[in-house]
């Protein structure tokens, strides 16, 4: 029998959206393949595995991470969130940036919206409220759909800020 | 019938025409929708894929032992265990057959083209073994074709021995007044113009998961077509029909890609069954960029007659698809036909005489992207006028206008035979100038104290075809569409239909349709999309056919279920069944101050209460309708010429551009694009429609470019790093305006909105960008538009001028 040489087994103890989960896994699993394939949370899609369309973005403690170029060890210890967790839990409601992608029609297919509202659930609205602002903060998510503009309006309503075409700050 | 003439409807709201929130989105929102790649089943193993690394090359052998042999690893597979599963059918008469195997046997003709399967437990231990697989494979490396030139030059080798060339056809169409247009034009040009190599590059890979159990195969499958996957999953592993179930869960975009049945659509399923356990495969982003369809790759030489006043008398092209190793099901070449058949777009040129010629080459297979042919031909179109023009000296804008399809003009034949029913191609290009107006001052003005920078504008007036006929493209399929629409016990009602939900919406507007025609909330309806078991038989969603085939199809469901759903209440009113009027919900006697009857009780009358029925009717409140559209041809006639689109869309796209001319940088101040897909059924859809459409024309225009090493016909691609997908930092803002001109032979006047989007921009960027370059004379006659291309065509003039920098 031919034994490839894949690397020890691992203990990882991660808390995913405030449950605490225990794992022994492979040393290689990728954070994105432990989230979806051993907890079983899949809403955080997988789009490239190679850390660019940013669809498997989720939150590591407080920062916005691919969880496609890192592995489930290196999240040991660590406060993971991912997108199950934006809505209030027990309730139908959305949250207001969930529901302001509804209300602006800021996804089709749906696929990448996760890695959105995780990469904008990691910032300070405050520091990124501009319109010029957010276009660079969403420009490390891949949209194939939408073409962009009503993610951006969908973001500034929520924000409270700039209002799409050629419209006036908020007061 | 529509919704207003019917006089036994009466509903105070209208949900058709109405920007309905959409159903589709709360799943994704919250991370709870079910994509391929999230469906599990106890005991599922995973398959990888072993492809090739060369373009093309015998092989000679494929040593499997050393990967078998890997813990967790069940089995690798071969074409040589795959030897009871047929071909892909060969369905289209008048092209090269391919006999495409579902995996290569001893012959490879792209980089990426499977031959080997490796199934195990896991994910990681299939991709370690499968690269024990392609350690163990002997190939025997073949000379090359990498592009049309090589492929059709005398003596180029073949990629197929039994053809007599690499041409898979060739369709030559003789028009003896475009001779004489030639002929007696005060002058002509030649040019050639190409379109590069592209895929529609949905952010959800392919998937396939199959499992066999009670008799049946069950195959998930992230397809735009779920009954043609069960059509031709069953007749390559020979079982029943009925005993294969295919059902899309969420689809994570298609744009065409996921319209083809693929070698794994067949491969994952026979694995299943083999095995007699789950099987799973979700392609990876580095295969999707050679094994998922490529497209666009197409060159057009054109002759252009052409009077001194700008009249354009006659064009001859012929257009050239690089059809990439041509092992595809359904064949590529069909895009090519339709570049020719709308290359006239707006306008009213029936003069035109185009050929047709694909041929085969050793990269990825090409097939269908969302636009499918149209954005070529547009792109062929505009720029011929552009050129005419600037050599004759004629306003851009005013000569664009003389050769618009006028109002009062349609139905308008074109030269292939398109027939447009109707349009607004004239009041489209005027409206969109008045959008672009104050766009153009303002760009103007932001750059006037420039030097280094210059602002173009171009323009774009297509056509979009809609719900095409299939036949030519599959020489199989047809173009109709079934639904179901079913009223429970308890008065709820259920939409299924064969039309598939690809993040499009369709289930929304499925339901504004159903609530609108049964007087219910879209609340109240179900709707079932793509599953061939819980739905009726239909294409799928291709073509810009999702809203006029799930309308046409409901619609008709709809009017039978409503026609007895009234004699039942007409029963029990005891009332004749003319005076019954269904208003808002409830059926009564018009103008009279009796009870209602309930969609509730009216259903349990059907179902469970049968003594409530009519004498002699039959139970049950459930009915189909197969929408086929009247006027789909699905047949060239006697002059070679068809209409092959049930109907006809038609847009004005134009753009603003900037160019900085030490950078070649280009950037779009603003697009316009004014739209007309006939009746709307949820304004803030098609516009959403229009908004990826042009995302993904620009991309085409500026930036996403598959190119190959013309040695050897490698990839020089393999990732997102060098396949440059636009982010929303390269997307201009769009603003986006509608007519609506009804589809004259569709109930709801419906025509459809999923492609024009993207048929709009490469004429557009390239005109512009020649326009901001006119003083050096650029005249752009390829895509991508990028930066290097752009300072190329400033120095190649200035090197003609033999002049050195700066502005003449």
């Amino acid at each position: 029998m031919t034994t490839i040489e894949t690397a020890a087994e691992v203990d990882v103890e991660v808390r995913i959206n405030g449950r605490r989960h225990r794992h022994r896994v492979p040393s290689r699993l990728l954070l994105s393949d432990y989230i979806r394939d051993v907890v079983g949370l899949t809403g955080t899609h997988v789009g490239c595995e190679h850390g660019y369309c940013g669809a498997c973005t989720v939150m590591v403690n407080q920062d916005a991470v691919r969880s496609c170029l890192m592995l489930a060890v290196q999240a040991d210890g660590a406060q993971v969130r991912t997108v199950e967790d934006l809505a209030p839990a027990g309730s139908e409601s959305l949250s207001p940036m969930q529901q302001a992608f509804h209300d602006n029609h800021a996804l089709q297919c749906g696929f990448c919206t996760a890695g959105f509202l995780m990469t904008l659930e990691s910032v300070d609205p405050d520091q990124w409220r501009e319109p010029e602002r957010i276009v660079e903060l969403l420009s490390g998510n891949l949209c194939r759909c939408t073409g962009y503009q009503n993610i951006v309006n969908a973001v500034a309503e929520a924000w409270g800020a700039y209002h799409g075409d050629g419209g006036s700050d908020d007061g | 019938m529509s919704l207003d003439i019917d006089p036994h409807i009466r509903h105070s709201t209208r949900h058709v025409g109405r920007s309905v929130p959409r159903r589709e989105d709360r799943g994704p929102l919250t991370g709870r929708s079910r994509y391929v790649a999230d469906i599990r089943i106890a005991g599922m193993l995973e398959v990888v894929f072993v492809r090739s690394i060369e373009a093309h090359a015998r092989i000679t052998a494929i040593d499997t032992s050393e990967a078998a042999a890997v813990e967790g690893v069940l089995a690798v597979f071969t074409a040589a265990d795959l030897a009871d599963v047929s071909t892909f059918p060969d369905f289209i008469p008048y092209i090269g057959p391919v006999e495409q195997r579902p995996l290569a046997g001893d012959r490879v003709r792209y980089v990426g083209a499977p031959y080997a399967a490796v199934v195990a437990v896991d994910r990681y231990i299939a991709e370690d073994a499968a690269t024990l697989v392609a350690a163990g494979t002997v190939y025997e490396p073949l000379p090359t074709v990498a592009d049309l030139d090589q492929a059709l030059a005398p003596g180029a080798p073949r990629l197929y021995d039994h053809w007599e060339s690499n041409c898979s056809f060739d369709v030559a169409p003789h028009k003896p007044e475009v001779d004489r247009a030639i002929e007696e034009a005060d002058r002509t040009f030649t040019e050639t113009y190409v379109s590069q190599r592209q895929t529609g590059l949905p952010m959800e890979t392919r998937g396939v998961v199959a499992d066999i159990s009670d008799g049946t195969l069950t195959v998930w499958s992230s397809t735009q077509s779920p009954h043609m996957v069960r059509t031709t999953v069953a007749l390559m592993l020979g079982m029943p029909e009925p005993q294969v179930r295919v059902i899309h869960p969420t689809i994570g975009g298609g744009f065409g890609t996921k319209t083809h049945i693929y070698p794994e659509d067949v491969v994952v399923p026979w694995i299943a069954r083999r095995l007699g356990r789950p099987a799973r495969w979700i392609e990876d982003r580095m295969e999707n960029l050679v094994a998922s369809v490529h497209a666009r790759e197409q060159r057009h030489t054109v002759e252009v007659a052409y009077d001194d006043d700008g009249t354009v008398r006659g064009v001859r092209c012929a257009s050239m698809l690089d059809m990439g190793s041509g092992e595809i099901f359904m064949p590529g070449t069909a895009p090519v036909f339709v570049t020719n058949a709308c290359i006239t777009g707006g306008y009213d040129l029936p003069n035109m005489e185009a050929r047709t010629i694909g041929a085969v080459t050793n990269k990825t297979p090409a097939g269908a992207y969302r636009g499918f042919g149209i954005p070529e031909g547009a792109f062929v179109m505009e720029r011929i006028i552009d050129r005419v023009a600037r050599l004759t000296g004629t306003d851009r804008v005013d000569l664009r206008r003389r050769m618009l399809i006028r109002p009062g003009q349609t139905p308008y034949v074109m030269h292939g035979g398109g027939r447009l029913d109707s349009g607004s191609h004239t009041e489209s290009f005027e409206r969109a100038l008045e959008i672009t107006a104050p766009a153009l001052e303002r760009a103007r003005a932001r750059h006037a104290d420039d030097p280094d920078v210059r602002v173009g504008v171009g323009y774009a007036n297509y056509v979009e075809p809609t719900s095409p006929s299939y036949h030519l493209t599959t020489g199989h399929w047809g173009g109709g569409d079934a639904a179901t629409v079913r009223v429970d016990p308890d008065g709820s009602v259920r939409v299924a239909a064969g039309l598939s939900a690809i993040g499009q919406g369709a289930e929304t507007i499925a339901a504004q349709l159903a609530a609108d025609m049964l007087g219910v909330s879209p609340d109240d309806v179900t709707v079932v999309l793509g599953d061939t078991e819980r739905a009726p038989y239909g294409l799928g969603s291709w073509g810009s056919r999702g809203a006029m085939m799930l309308t046409g199809s409901v619609l008709l469901a709809s009017e039978r279920l409503l026609d007895k759903a009234r004699r039942i209440a007409a029963h029990m009113l005891e009332a004749a069944e003319a005076d019954v009027v269904l208003t808002d919900g409830a059926f009564h006697v018009a103008g009279s101050g009796r009870p209602s009857v309930s969609w509730a009780e009216v259903g349990t009358a059907a179902w469970v209460r049968n003594v409530d029925l009519p004498d002699g009717m039959e139970a049950g409140l459930e009915t189909s309708g197969y929408y086929h559209p009247e006027n789909l041809q699905h047949q060239l006639d006697d002059t070679g010429r068809i209409n092959a689109a049930a109907s006809w869309a038609n847009g004005t796209h134009i753009g603003v551009v900037s160019v900085r001319l030490s950078t070649g940088e280009v950037r779009i101040e603003d697009y316009i694009v004014v739209h007309d897909c006939g009746t709307v059924i949820n304004p803030a859809l098609v516009e959403g429609q229009v908004h990826g459409g042009v995302a993904q024309g620009i991309a085409g225009a500026m930036y996403e470019h598959f190119q190959y090493d013309t040695d050897t016909a490698n990839p020089r691609f393999a990732s997102f790093m060098d396949y440059l997908v636009p982010t929303c930092a390269e997307m201009p803002h769009m603003e986006v305006d509608h007519f609506e001109s009804p589809a004259p032979e569709q109930p709801l006047g419906v025509k459809g909105c999923g492609e024009g989007g993207t048929v709009g921009p490469p004429a557009v960027v390239a005109g512009a960008v020649s326009d901001a370059l006119s003083e050096w004379g650029v005249d752009l006659t390829e895509c991508p538009v990028t930066p290097v291309s752009v300072r190329a065509a400033i120095r190649a003039a200035e090197a003609a001028r033999g002049g050195a920098g700066g502005a003449p």
